[in-house]
């Protein structure tokens, strides 16, 4: 089938037998080939990662070089390396996407708790809302939005990580905000 | 790009890797697994007359079965470290022991009385045999989990399961020259349970160490 070499094996083989210049040109000249693949493959990535999956690539390439055996054609090779790096990519991205949210607390915005509450100084109404949400919930916002307690008071009452804490009142002034909207005539 | 340039520069200067010998590799994994059998037939000794068992028809297979199982799963496990390389419908091979394990399996239990055949199995000869090949598992288990990182085995899972595969069933040849029970229905069952724990703990493991 293969009449002529390829070159990308001739530069492979020169490569792994320590000559560094053609292990450069077949680096580059693999580059294009990666690249193009990893934007065929990647779609539901955005463009802007596609560059660190084709390092990534690179990588896998050159850690793994000695593993391509000379009597076989390169090809097949550099293409299960490119695959199975961009499916580590999309593993690696997946895990990622699945961080717990307390991670991001500190990136929550800085919450105006008077917000739902202010536009309803009628105590029944707030009492109304509250009763909506859940317990825990209820009380976090009882105790930091209503009585001012301080945030460490409250973390150590209810044993909520002060982490936490500020992701159960984010999310609690947000459903009371929506209930509250949906309350209104 | 000029990342990537940069990248391509840095990598380029790193000396090269040795290329993967598979028979070097191959010879490795062997010896992982005779070295435990050797010593602990060394200090156990084989069962009393081996050779007189043998010339009961359905012993050898006791040796022979997980002999050929060990020898199929370390070629396989030895292709399997190219990244290019897929198990497939190679994996059809192992029909083959299967269907005589079974065979031996079916033929004993109908052949013998109702009260014996289940006769050979109490806590004691269950503890033995799957504790025996559980403990010498865990040698080639790891070595041949680290020599398959050396190469790029591109379905992690499925190499580990066939590490432990080798690893268990060239184990269990080695132990069946000690093993006294003859009843298939006892070292089918329980050469097969020791091996199938081997090989999914195994798979568990290939698929966190032989990522790259």
């Amino acid at each position: 089938m293969q009449l002529t070499e390829d070159p990308l094996a001739t530069l492979l083989k020169a490569a792994n037998a320590d000559d560094r210049q053609a292990y450069a040109r077949f680096l580059h000249a693999v580059t294009p080939i990666v690249r193009g693949i990893v934007r065929a493959r990647s779609r539901s990535l955005p463009p802007d990662q596609h560059e660190d999956i084709v390092q990534d690539v690179l990588l896998g390439i050159h850690l793994k070089r000695h593993t391509w055996d000379a009597a076989h054609p390169l090809r097949p090779w550099l293409y299960a390396i490119t695959r199975y790096k961009i499916i580590d990519a999309y593993r690696k991205r997946g895990v990622a996407v699945h961080l717990p949210i307390e991670d991001y607390s500190e990136l929550l915005p800085a919450e105006d708790i008077a917000s739902p509450l202010t536009a309803r100084d009628d105590r029944a109404e707030v009492d109304h809302l509250l009763g909506q949400l859940d317990p825990r919930s209820a009380e976090v916002v009882r105790a930091l939005a209503l009585r001012d307690e301080t945030q460490a008071e409250v973390s150590a009452r209810l044993q909520i990580s002060p982490a936490n804490l500020r992701v159960t009142l984010h999310r609690a002034m947000k459903r009371m905000a929506a209930l509250g909207r949906r309350d209104q005539p | 790009m000029m990342q990537t340039d940069d990248l391509i520069a840095r990598l380029s200067t790193e000396a090269v890797q040795t290329a993967l010998r598979p028979a070097r590799l191959g010879m490795v994994m062997a010896l992982s697994i005779l070295v435990p059998v050797a010593l602990f037939l060394a200090v156990l000794g084989t069962r009393h007359g081996l050779m007189l068992a043998w010339s009961n028809p359905v012993v050898p297979f006791k040796t022979v079965l997980p002999l050929i199982t060990c020898a199929l799963s370390i070629l396989l496990v030895l292709r399997l470290i190219r990244p290019e390389a897929r198990a497939g419908a190679t994996l059809w091979v192992y029909a083959v022991p299967l269907l005589a394990a079974l065979a031996l399996w079916i033929g004993a239990f109908v052949l013998r009385e109702p009260s014996a055949r289940f006769a050979e199995v109490s806590a004691f000869s269950l503890d033995e045999c799957l504790g025996s090949i559980l403990l010498l598992s865990i040698v080639p288990v790891g070595v041949m989990l680290r020599l398959v990182r050396e190469g790029a085995a591109t379905s992690p899972t499925l190499s580990g399961a066939l590490v432990g595969l080798s690893a268990a069933s060239g184990v269990t040849a080695g132990y069946s020259l000690f093993c006294t029970r003859d009843n298939p229905l006892f070292f089918v069952t329980w050469y097969g349970a020791a091996i199938l724990i081997v090989t999914l703990i195994s798979a568990a493991l290939g698929r966190r160490m032989l990522r790259w």
